[in-house]
């Protein structure tokens, strides 16, 4: 079991325009393992409570319908994404 | 102030003189409430009817992992359920979005007002009627539009509500609501509320200055959402008559 702790998934980003019928379009494809398994999506929008942040637009498998508020940075948003991965 | 429930049980049944009066005797002590304030919250036990005479006030639940949803929103003339000092305990929260002026009722008093007047007593049950039938509208309102109408629909539905009780101006009415209060109450995120008003007011639907949300055009916002004011049954509101026609000629054509 240790052993299994000590295994990183393995976190992918890859950039995707995005439409959300919105400003904020600069996306990113989180794959793990391969697999995609959430978009984030940066609020460009000047409206927004935290402009800057990314935001987990869409999720799949295991984050469906995960909540989170907007992430600061990118490395925030794959810290805690990495989190929720572990066993 | 005392006018708001009297103008609100008249959009349901006409009242006399004397029901008017005993009314006002329902509500002797008004009291301030500030912003965000829970009212009563889940576990307690309810003894008086809470009367929100002034300001919005909402009904919520908490889950688990702290996300709030509010399941609806009360308005001047609304009562936070008639009958709840029939529950043990109240299985959800209510608190206040604005600040409010509050009305608590005994117990006795509902008793004793509704035992002599039958015409207030009807439009009691009325009351609640429509709080279900608001009640089932969100529900398809969550369960079945797309979010952007989802949040047009609320407008609209707001815009009806409150006109019925004075408080509209134009087309424009207090909108105390933050972004992650409709979120909270639409089952959507902040971010996608904020689009969706983004996306209404550059269409010319709406604007929102100042926690005042004005309509520019009502019959294009309803006509976006699919907004249909029969289950809200007034008929003292502007629209409330002229919309129950083709409704019910429809119906009886059927």
């Amino acid at each position: 079991m240790a052993d299994r702790h000590n295994v990183e998934t393995l976190v992918v980003l890859q950039p995707i325009e995005v439409d959300t019928g919105s400003p904020d379009r600069k996306g990113m494809l989180v794959i793990a393992n391969g697999l995609l398994v959430a978009v984030l999506v940066r609020l460009d929008a000047p409206e927004h409570e935290t402009p800057g942040h990314w935001f987990l637009e869409a999720t799949f498998g295991r984050f469906q319908g995960l909540r989170a508020p907007p992430f600061p940075t990118l490395e925030t948003a794959t810290q805690w994404l990495r989190r929720q991965l572990r066993p | 102030m005392h006018h708001t429930l009297s103008q609100k049980l008249e959009g349901y049944e006409a009242l006399t003189d004397e029901d008017r009066l005993a009314l006002d005797g329902l509500v002797p002590r008004v009291r301030q409430v500030g912003p965000r304030v829970d009212l009563i919250r889940e576990g307690e036990a309810p003894e008086n009817v809470h009367l929100v005479l002034d300001g919005f006030a909402c009904r919520y639940k908490v889950l688990p992992d702290g996300q709030r949803q509010i399941m609806a929103y009360l308005i001047p003339g609304d009562f936070c359920d008639l009958n709840v000092f029939i529950l043990d305990q109240m299985d959800h929260n209510i608190g206040t979005i604005s600040q409010c002026q509050v009305v608590d009722i005994p117990r006795r008093s509902i008793d004793e007002i509704t035992a002599r007047y039958p015409n207030i007593t009807r439009a009691f049950w009325w009351c609640a009627l429509v709080d279900e039938a608001v009640l089932r509208e969100w529900l398809v309102n969550i369960g079945g539009r797309p979010p952007s109408q989802r949040i047009a629909h609320i407008i609209c539905e707001l815009l009806m509500r409150l006109e019925a009780v004075g408080q509209v101006t134009g087309n424009s009415f207090a909108f105390p609501f933050t972004q992650t209060d409709l979120a909270d109450s639409m089952g959507l995120s902040s971010v996608h509320v904020n689009r969706t008003l983004r996306e209404l007011k550059a269409h010319g639907l709406i604007s929102l200055k100042q926690r005042v949300l004005t309509i520019h055009d009502a019959d294009r916002l309803k006509a976006y959402c699919g907004f249909t004011p029969n289950y809200l049954h007034l008929r003292n509101s502007r629209w409330g008559g002229r919309r129950a026609v083709p409704w019910v000629h429809s119906a009886q054509r059927g």
